[in-house]
């Protein structure tokens, strides 16, 4: 008979049987509590419908309402002349025309006490892209936000970057503190912190560029300290040997190795600061995630499309952008 | 003034865990001269050329340069005037050969220079006409090292060693990554350089006959004694047989 320890190891002993039994006990018991089996109520209720067997679901109702008010987007604006100050008929905005329109008005009559109605025509002006320009002002602004939120996030990381990274740290104490600061910005979520950003620079881009900019610090401070630890030694060691000072060193000897993954590491912030800044204006961070709230309160989905397809193409094209940007300066060509 | 330019003077060096990788050990190099050290893997010939450059800190011993105490507070100055070239050339591999052989002067440049990237013009030209000594002219030298040959890394390297001047280069293992004519080319070539430019050489090598035409002095090391320290021609088989065996 072989020892144990010359033998291969089995694939799974017990132990990993009562493992896997014990997982799925506490998955049947937590999907209980969060509501899965709802989900396959509705999911199997909506098949049935695709299929013909029942007329209706609350999946494909619910969504089919909200994609008929959705189409088509709203890209034009229309207003009521007389609620302009100070109109100028001579003067109109670029690309606009007036318009006549009868609007059915109610008016209750004073003396019979009755809702009655009656026409009247009224001059609207109207701008063909008039939303449009409107969603892309906003989408300008949460670009902007992205960016400062990035340029931020990049100051802050560099020193706390270099103090988290063991090999660089000049003592522990300095090393456990700035890992907490990296570790601590990481865990409260934009969402959040955006709320307390709002009660300190109150409504608006102020509030969205601090919140993304702290949190995303949190996550490139993390990831440019590890590589500074991880970065080849020899270099390192090579240039010590000349007497090199430790901030020489990193600069000439690990700035090098690392830099590839710091570009990779900066665009995937800015993209990820991009979807998040369309996010946190829903909360008061201001950009365009704030007419998008404002729309979806008033149910006007038809403006809610134009705005989500504006987003979808800005960061589509931002993607291409990077992705070309990222290859050519992180090329192998020297 | 004495002919010593380094003195290894009754150094001990012991590992975590009671490894005692260099025991009471004596060498003196002395100016313009080619030592090559000989060993099996685990002499502690690493180690040695490891505290010469004070990556490592010493047991027992005392180090001089010329007469400066390694462990007095000048030994900045001390490194100013020693040089290495490295088995695994510890080169930036993603910097242009120009940039890795100025790094070679780092020490000396101002904060400014080296947080702008502005070298200075006699470092560029010293460094051109380096190149050109280490045998690379006919390359673009602002191609990135991690695009050369090992041969040619290795050539990198020994420039870079040059560029400051030094009194001494110490080389650990400076061709075992290479294949034996390179080995060979580089070889010549560290010595041709050090001779003239009047420099001395504490290489540690595997090869005894790379060993015997490159040194003038051979130092036998066997797990952190040195069993012994002769001219090169007058090496015996008996002395090798001590130090494989």
């Amino acid at each position: 008979m072989l020892a144990d320890s010359k033998k291969l190891k089995p694939p799974f002993n017990y132990k990993t049987i009562i493992f896997v039994l014990l997982i799925f006990f506490i998955l049947i018991f937590s999907a209980q509590r969060v509501g899965i089996p709802n989900i396959v109520d509705r999911l199997y209720e909506v098949s049935l419908d695709i299929i013909g067997v029942k007329e209706t679901s609350r999946i494909s109702d619910g969504l089919s309402r909200i994609a008929n008010e959705m189409w088509p987007p709203v890209i034009e604006t229309k207003k009521d002349i007389n609620l302009i100050l100070n109109f100028d008929s001579s003067n109109l905005p670029f690309y606009s025309f007036i318009e006549n329109q009868k609007v059915e008005l109610y008016e209750t009559n004073l003396e019979t006490l009755e809702l009655e109605s009656r026409e009247e025509e009224i001059l609207f002006l109207v701008e063909p892209f008039g939303y449009l320009k409107v969603v892309l002002i906003k989408v300008i602004e949460s670009i902007e936000i992205a960016f400062w939120a990035s340029f931020i996030s990049l100051i802050i990381s560099i020193p706390l970057a270099y103090y988290s990274a063991k090999n660089y740290s000049p003592n522990k104490t300095i090393y456990y503190l700035s890992r907490s600061i990296v570790s601590g910005l990481r865990a409260i979520p934009e969402l959040i912190s955006v709320l307390f950003m709002v009660l300190a620079f109150g409504f608006g881009p102020a509030a969205g560029i601090m919140a993304l900019g702290l949190h995303s610090a949190g996550f490139l401070g993390k990831f440019f300290a590890e590589d500074i630890e991880n970065a080849d030694q020899g270099p390192q060691d090579a240039l010590k040997a000349l007497g090199s000072s430790r901030w020489r060193i990193l600069k000439e000897a690990v700035l090098p190795q690392v830099m590839p993954q710091y570009v990779a590491y900066i665009l995937y912030i800015l993209d990820r600061n991009l979807r998040m800044a369309t996010v946190i204006g829903l909360v008061g961070g201001g950009g365009i995630g704030q007419e998008l709230k404002g729309r979806f309160d008033l149910f006007e989905y038809g403006h809610v499309t134009t705005i989500i397809l504006v987003i979808f193409i800005v960061v589509f094209i931002f993607d291409q952008i990077s992705a070309k940007l990222r290859n050519k300066l992180i090329g192998n060509s020297s | 003034m004495s002919n010593t330019l380094l003195k290894i003077e009754s150094v001990c060096k012991i590992y975590p865990g009671n490894v005692l990788a260099l025991n009471n050990v004596n060498i003196n190099v002395n100016n313009n001269e080619i030592i090559a050290i000989l060993g099996p893997s685990g002499s502690g010939k690493s180690t040695l050329i490891r505290t010469i450059l004070g990556l490592t800190s010493l047991n027992k011993g005392n180090i001089y340069f010329r007469t400066k105490n390694y462990k007095d507070k000048n030994f900045n100055v001390i490194r100013n005037s020693i040089a290495t070239i490295y088995q695994n050339f510890n080169l930036v591999s993603r910097s242009s050969i120009i940039k890795n052989i100025i790094l070679g002067d780092i020490a000396k440049v101002s904060s400014w220079r080296v947080l702008f990237n502005a070298w200075p013009k006699e470092a560029q030209d010293k460094a051109i006409d380096i190149i050109e000594e280490v045998g690379l002219k006919d390359i673009d030298y602002n191609k990135r090292v991690e695009n050369l040959s090992g041969g040619q890394q290795q050539r990198v390297g020994i420039a870079r060693a040059l560029i400051g001047s030094p009194d001494i280069i110490l080389a650990d293992e400076p061709v075992s990554s290479l294949d034996p004519q390179t080995a060979k080319d580089i070889l010549n070539l560290i010595r041709e350089t050090a001779k003239k430019n009047k420099i001395s050489v504490l290489c540690s090598l595997h090869q005894i006959d790379f060993a015997k035409t490159f040194a003038d002095r051979i130092i036998g090391m066997k797990e952190g004694n040195i069993l012994f320290d002769k001219p090169a021609k007058n090496i015996l088989k008996f002395d090798l047989n001590k130090l494989y065996k």
